[in-house]
């Protein structure tokens, strides 16, 4: 009982979230559109990119264009959830903790992870997300998939943007560290560029460091693999571990981040 | 309602060396600097009371306020707030208390006030009907539901604070927290707000403890005080006996057509200070003693105007800060 | 004081500002580039593997990754400088002072920025040599860096002009940063940072000749790379480009401080 309520809560909460970032969103409406045409330059220059290497090729290791190019989707799709609606946050992190506006956010009777990294929500990005998702069809069909992986493919998405966003809720974290928490935005926008492409265009070493340890590459090397060769089947229970292991990981490293903002404000 | 035992905040700052020697020294060998934000406080507010406190810049007000709320965790000692241990930061811990600081705002900078309301009306659970009645009551109250609508980065600061008092308020707090409320507004605006609170408290009857760098605030707010310096408490006690170390004195000043002589015998055993080239004088003078003296001094000169004043608090706290002896005496 | 020392008092605070914080100065500036190059690398290596002496449009395995380190010491040079926030300066009401101040506006700017570029100059000298020495670069030769240093150079005075004009853009527009990595997108994509434009299809490369993408990348590349390019056409295309923009950046700011004074902020 007090579980379910305590969701009800978060969801009201998110709600409010929702309208309060479309309010914002509409006081700046000449930004809005920029930055839907923003989007719309980056996934379009993400295609040409790879449609004109396969003008040229047959293969990129053992994938031809379609599968590249579902690929390609899948993550396009994973970036358009993740600008839409987690990015703004981890910008206004590194402002709350310079400005001591995390003082506000530790009062409130709602988790601190929560509303420190799903506040702030993006609405010029949901017609990116439905363009990518569109394409994700699109290429879906153009591979031939099965029912099953029809089927699968939402819950993959859920899964790789879980495992998404709590790589980058734990790297967020050491700007507690930091005094210019600039830089780690950065850092997690490099972590972004990796993950765009495939785990084997990447050395054997680097592959299997940043499919485990920083598992970036599996959000979505790890479910494009299984959807394409069910062999690929242990990725999935790996990303569902790894899930695990960060969360609590995240709760940790924010705790000791706390109790360092701590120290830091007097 | 807030029970504090020789609370502590101690800081460690390590000692760096400039330059890139310094950084790789610093590594392997640190020099560590304690430093006492606070140092066993002790602290017993009752429920209902609006609690001052003062102290100079670094004295270790935020740092208790910060304590109190449970966004830092002392170092020692101990603090129960509304039943509750702060830095376990229960949830109903956290729905009991409201911090207000005059130097942050907590209303989102790009939307109207109302928007910001409604968000927090779902963080702290707040019933619609409770939430409209609240804010239509202390709208009226403040004069700003015409703001409500408005984009907070279009309003004046004081305006914002009106809003952001309301902000903390929506969930009735049975603790309210307010770190220099005041700064940065005109004469106007402090007493608006320091009306306000005055109001709101004897309707709600909650628990306030203030810290302001204007003591206008606190002698128009506060019963009680609380004087804190270098971390540690310098005095705890009601207003008036505060006021009363250096004595029941008043200050009166009268101001003559012309400018009198201070020769007569009259003034001569008095504390008084010539101001404005003799047309004015400052009285210092015991309370019981003021009607004698004035109807004296008004029979007897030239007088077109007087008035009255406490001695000013400022003036006390520097004494205090001066010669800390006077408390003890 | 005289009026080169103003620039050369805010050479240093804008040098001291960059260097200060270490870490996000590598994670803001080197780290993006190079991460850029390495997922190039990686990607090429990936597609020449199967036949590492297979051709792609004229560019061997080697010839690609030559093609990249030099995409990588233009990206720093040429286009390197994208910190330009003068929105929130105009913003913030900061850009007052220098309406005060015996040094301008534009003056302070561009002071920072030749600053930023001998500190980018540096590093990609160093990143060179870590190149070389690791022999992913086989060969250099002195004639042509300095030739194509000097056109990098070259870019980034126009490059600076244009994010110049989308900063005081802020005049009416509240989040500038959006038309700066909007640029960012199209400039690396059609100048060739990506891939050569000689990969891009014919229609393409016709249309951008009349751009001036492939002069920002591309042809320094080429000249980097010792190949024959049209270097008049470079210089008078980019030049018209440049002179333009300077145009436009003057307009622009008179407009904006019109603006700006009479809402008397």
């Amino acid at each position: 009982m007090g579980f379910l309520s305590e969701i009800k809560h978060y969801l009201r909460v998110y709600r409010r979230y929702l309208s309060t970032s479309a309010s914002q969103a509409m006081s700046f409406r000449t930004s809005f559109v920029l930055l839907i045409i923003m989007d719309l330059l980056f996934t379009g220059s993400s295609y040409f990119k790879i449609s004109f290497i396969y003008d040229h090729i047959e293969v990129i290791d053992h994938w031809v264009r379609h599968q590249l190019m579902f690929f390609v989707t899948f993550m396009l799709a994973l970036n358009a959830l993740n600008t839409t609606l987690l990015s703004t946050n981890f910008w206004m992190f590194s402002d709350d903790l310079k400005t001591g506006n995390l003082d506000y956010i530790l009062l409130k009777p709602v988790s601190s992870i929560y509303i420190v990294f799903f506040r702030y929500i993006k609405p010029s990005g949901i017609p990116n997300i439905i363009l990518t998702h569109s394409l994700l069809i699109y290429f879906g069909m153009q591979n031939n998939l099965g029912f099953i992986e029809w089927l699968m493919l939402p819950f993959l998405i859920v899964l790789s943007f879980t495992l998404y966003a709590l790589i980058q809720f734990v790297i967020s974290c050491s700007m507690f560290w930091l005094i210019e928490g600039l830089g780690i935005n950065f850092l997690r926008l490099q972590m972004q560029e990796l993950a765009r492409w495939p785990d084997f265009i990447f050395s054997k070493y680097l592959r299997t460091v940043f499919m485990s340890a920083i598992p970036i590459l599996l959000v979505g090397s790890g479910p494009v693999h299984f959807i394409f060769d069910r062999s690929y089947w242990y990725l999935i229970p790996l990303m569902l571990l790894l899930c695990f292991i960060l969360y609590y990981l995240l709760h940790f490293i924010w705790n000791r981040g706390l109790t360092h903002y701590d120290s830091a404000s007097s | 309602m807030i029970k504090a035992d020789k609370l502590t905040k101690k800081f460690t700052t390590y000692k760096k060396e400039p330059g890139l020697s310094g950084a790789i020294k610093s590594f392997y060998q640190r020099d560590a600097i304690h430093k006492y934000a606070v140092k066993d406080f002790d602290l017993d507010i009752k429920s209902g009371e609006i609690i001052g406190l003062l102290g100079p810049n670094g004295a270790g007000k935020t740092t208790l306020m910060k304590m109190f709320t449970g966004i830092i965790v002392p170092s020692s000692g101990e603090i129960v707030v509304a039943g509750h241990v702060p830095s376990k930061r229960e949830k109903a811990f956290r729905k009991k208390i409201a911090l207000v600081m005059g130097q942050k705002s907590q209303l989102w900078w790009d939307i109207p006030a109302l928007d910001s309301f409604l968000l927090l009306q779902k963080y702290y659970e707040v019933p619609d009907s409770k939430f409209n009645k609240k804010i239509n009551e202390m709208g009226e109250m403040l004069g700003v539901t015409e703001l409500f609508d408005v984009h907070v980065r279009k309003l004046s600061l004081g305006e914002r604070m009106k809003l952001e008092l309301m902000a903390s308020l929506l969930h009735e707090p049975e603790v309210l927290f307010l770190d220099e409320p005041t700064i940065g507004l005109d004469l106007i605006a402090q007493e608006n707000i320091r009306n306000f609170i005055k109001e709101y408290h004897e309707e709600n009857n909650l628990t306030v403890i203030l810290t302001s760098h204007y003591m206008q605030d606190v002698q128009a707010l506060c019963k009680d005080l609380v004087l804190i310096a270098g971390g540690e408490k310098a005095f705890d006690g009601p207003l008036k006996s505060f006021e009363k170390v250096l004595g029941h004195k008043k200050s009166v000043y009268f101001t003559f057509k012309d400018a009198i002589s201070l020769d007569d015998q009259f003034f001569k055993e008095k504390d008084v200070q010539v101001l404005k080239g003799g047309r004015e004088i400052e009285l210092k003078i015991d309370e019981s003693d003021l009607r004698d003296l004035s109807s004296h001094i008004i029979q007897n000169y030239p007088v077109i105007d007087f008035h009255t004043e406490k001695i000013p608090i400022e003036k006390v706290m520097k004494s205090i800060m001066k010669n800390p002896e006077i408390l003890n005496q | 004081m005289s009026h080169a020392k103003k620039w050369l008092q805010t050479m240093k605070i804008s040098w001291v500002k960059n260097t200060a914080y270490r870490f996000n100065f590598f994670l803001q500036v080197i780290g993006p580039a190079l991460i850029f190059f390495f997922v190039k690398y990686s990607l090429w290596k990936t597609i020449y593997k199967s036949s590492p002496e297979e051709m792609i449009q004229g560019y061997t395995f080697t010839a690609m990754i030559t093609y990249h380190i030099w995409s990588f010491v233009v990206s720093m040079i040429g286009q390197g400088h994208s910190a330009l926030d003068m929105a929130v300066d105009i913003r913030m009401g900061r850009i007052s002072s220098y309406l005060i101040y015996p040094f301008n506006f534009w003056e302070f700017h561009t002071a920072s920025f030749l600053s930023f570029q001998i500190l980018q100059i540096i590093i990609s000298i160093v990143t060179l040599g870590i190149f070389l020495a690791t022999g992913i670069l086989e060969s250099l030769s002195f004639f042509h860096f300095f030739l194509g240093l000097s056109a990098s150079i070259y870019v980034s005075l126009f490059w600076f002009v244009l994010q110049y004009l989308t900063g005081i853009i802020g005049f009416w527009l509240e989040e500038t940063w959006i038309i700066r990595v909007s640029l960012q997108v199209i400039t690396v994509f059609l100048s060739g940072a990506v891939f050569p434009l000689d990969l891009f299809p014919e229609v393409w490369r016709n249309i951008l000749d009349y751009t001036p993408f492939p002069y920002l990348t591309y042809y320094p590349i080429k000249i980097f790379m010792g190949q024959e390019v049209p270097y008049l056409k470079f210089i008078y295309t980019l030049g018209a480009w440049l002179i333009t923009v300077l145009t436009i950046n003057t307009i622009v700011w008179r407009r904006g401080i019109r603006n700006y004074t009479a809402a008397g902020m």
